[in-house]
């Protein structure tokens, strides 16, 4: 395993230029660009795993034991507005476990957080809500989920340009994976800041939590070596939702 | 900037606190699932705690080009509707009356018609409030997805139930609490000044069910409306919290607010039943301007001559009070300019 530290400085200067990304003029989003390249980051070390994906769903199956924890160090975005509350670094860091089974990537995300953020919403109903006499009702108007996710590159990266870590940009868009620990999986897509939007999808995604962490397992379609992966975390209790999030910079896929 | 600017002025003197406007937003638009605690249009007493609780202290708005900070309102300071012990009461044979249960501790319109002393008298006024659909929306400038827009062709403030992804930024964003979050959808909501009505040249619902005939409707922006006129002409209507920076497009006709009862043909600065200092916290220092200039319309009309203002004020039919133009704002919206 690499020293944490090295990994972490390394990181440090992509925090740096994502926050030059989003304060800068276009000349420093271009340096930035331009720096965003395979050259910079750590890779990615993928088992070949025996068992079925179905098994290793399960985020606390005794076959992710066999598969050393890579540990990734967590950058924390800086607030959107000045008016925001300032936010702590409070989980330094995710362990992330890859497999490949079957045309399947399957990966398992373990982080340390205290408080679970994982309140239980009913479903919107498919019946329309007119002529029904009991409606759903809203529990709370002011928590958030925990949640996680993957992105990798939507398109094969070129000449080892890969996107923005923001999301992607125009010329190269990103594919997510998203787990909400109350609203499920959802499949997202964006080209840039503020272009998100899910695509109707969802995938296979199981999650437990247990002794003050969440263990949780995602199946990913076929993902080729070589492809850059970033992660992220957002944690409910700390009003985490958006860009105001943990995230890790690109890792290339081995 | 928007071609057109739909607007409501509402008339304080004439609101009787019914909730009739409240029954008939909440029956169009928020009579679904997640919606119990939202109250596009809302009634609240003034001086008050207001709805949701405390909404003027919480926060949001501009400052200095800079949005202001402001936390998450709580179910609990919206108030949701409570349930009634009938199982205990009814079927296991305790003697006491029905009650609500869990005792509750907020509601909508919780204080309503308390009020507060002024010396020894008792006062308070009511406050209809909607979406003021602001010319400077501080949730617009809150949402990283673009989710709220303002109608470039009518200026009306609404939210793409799409792109929202239910962040709630513009929740804590809008210094009038006025966009509320749906957690069954997942998404934020708020009133969309019944567009869908005023596109078939019906006025929106609020002010058609009014009983008290406080609402007037139109175009900002339309020499011919009763809106234009209050508000530039007359200029007897004010917004909610100037200072707030985000230019509401819905104006009050403040209190005449009269003398108290003691000193009866006193004027009405002299020795306001309102204390003027709560008026000027509401709407401004302007608002001073405003009373006086009521006063005399009054006492003009008292002396036998004709107010056109208090005329139009009085407002006896719906064509005096609403001038919807839907033929204006389409022929503008499809004149081959951006939207």
């Amino acid at each position: 395993m690499r020293t944490p530290w090295k990994i972490i400085a390394a990181l440090g200067c992509s925090f740096l230029a994502a926050v030059f990304v989003a304060h800068g003029t276009q000349a420093q989003q271009k340096a930035v660009k331009a720096a965003a390249t395979d050259s910079v980051g750590m890779s990615l070390r993928v088992a070949a795993a025996p068992s079925r994906a179905e098994a290793l769903l399960d985020p606390m199956a005794a076959d992710w034991t066999s598969i050393p924890a890579q540990r990734v160090a967590l950058n924390r975005t800086p607030r959107l507005y000045d008016t925001e509350a300032p936010s702590e670094l409070e989980i330094p860091f995710v362990d992330v476990r890859l497999a490949r089974t079957a045309g399947k990537l399957l990966v398992q995300m373990t982080w340390r957080d205290p408080t679970q953020d994982a309140p239980e919403i009913a479903k919107l109903p498919s019946a329309p809500a007119e002529g029904r006499p009991n409606k759903e009702l809203t529990e709370a108007t002011d928590r958030f989920s925990d949640s996680a996710a993957v992105m990798y590159p939507t398109r094969p990266v070129e000449k080892g340009q890969w996107p923005s870590l923001q999301m992607g940009d125009p010329a190269n868009p990103v594919s997510i994976y998203f787990w909400n620990a109350s609203r499920g999986a959802a499949r997202m897509q964006a080209e840039g800041r503020g272009t998100t939007r899910r695509t109707g999808e969802t995938f296979p995604a199981r999650a437990v939590y247990r002794d003050q962490a969440w263990h949780v397992a995602m199946e990913l379609a076929d993902v080729p070596p070589g492809t850059p992966l970033a992660f992220a975390i957002w944690n409910g209790s700390q009003q985490d939702r958006d860009g105001r999030k943990y995230f890790t910079s690109w890792m290339k896929l081995e | 900037m928007s071609h057109h600017q739909y607007a409501m002025v509402m008339d304080l003197n004439k609101c009787l606190g019914c909730q009739t406007c409240t029954i008939a937003c909440k029956k169009l638009w928020t009579d679904r699932d997640g919606t119990q605690h939202m109250y596009w249009n809302n009634v609240e007493t003034r001086p008050g705690i207001g709805y949701p609780r405390q909404w003027d202290q919480i926060g949001g708005g501009w400052k200095d080009g800079q949005l202001q900070p402001s936390r998450q309102p709580t179910l609990e300071d919206y108030g949701a509707p409570w349930e009634f012990d009938y199982e205990q009461r009814l079927y296991e044979g305790k003697g006491k009356p029905v009650m609500p249960s869990p005792d509750p501790v907020s509601g909508p319109n919780w204080d309503e018609d308390v009020g507060a002393l002024n010396g020894d008298e008792n006062f308070y006024f009511y406050l209809p409030r909607i979406c003021n659909h602001c010319t400077n929306p501080a949730c617009l400038a809150a949402c990283p997805r673009q989710a709220i827009y303002k109608r470039t062709e009518d200026g009306i403030v609404v939210l793409d139930q799409e792109r929202c992804e239910g962040y709630r930024y513009c929740v804590a964003a809008c210094p009038y609490k006025k966009i509320y979050f749906n957690e069954i959808t997942g998404k934020s909501e708020k009133c969309i000044f019944c567009y869908p009505r005023l596109e078939k040249g019906e006025v929106n619902a609020c002010a058609a069910q009014c009983p008290g005939r406080l609402r007037f409707v139109g175009l900002l922006d339309d020499p011919g409306s009763a809106v234009h006129k209050l508000v530039y002409v007359y200029k007897a209507a004010l917004p909610l919290f100037p200072e707030k920076g985000t230019e509401p497009n819905v104006f009050y006709v403040p209190p005449f607010n009269p003398p108290k009862r003691t000193n009866y043909g006193k004027s009405i600065l002299e020795d306001p039943r309102l204390p003027l200092d709560y008026l000027i916290y509401l709407f401004g220092p302007a608002v001073k301007d405003v009373i006086v200039r009521l006063e005399a319309e009054l006492t003009r009309a008292q002396n036998g001559g004709i107010s056109e203002l208090l005329q139009l004020l009085i407002g006896r039919d719906a064509e005096t009070r609403y001038q919807v133009r839907p033929q204006l704002v389409q022929i503008q919206a499809g004149n081959g300019r951006p939207l």
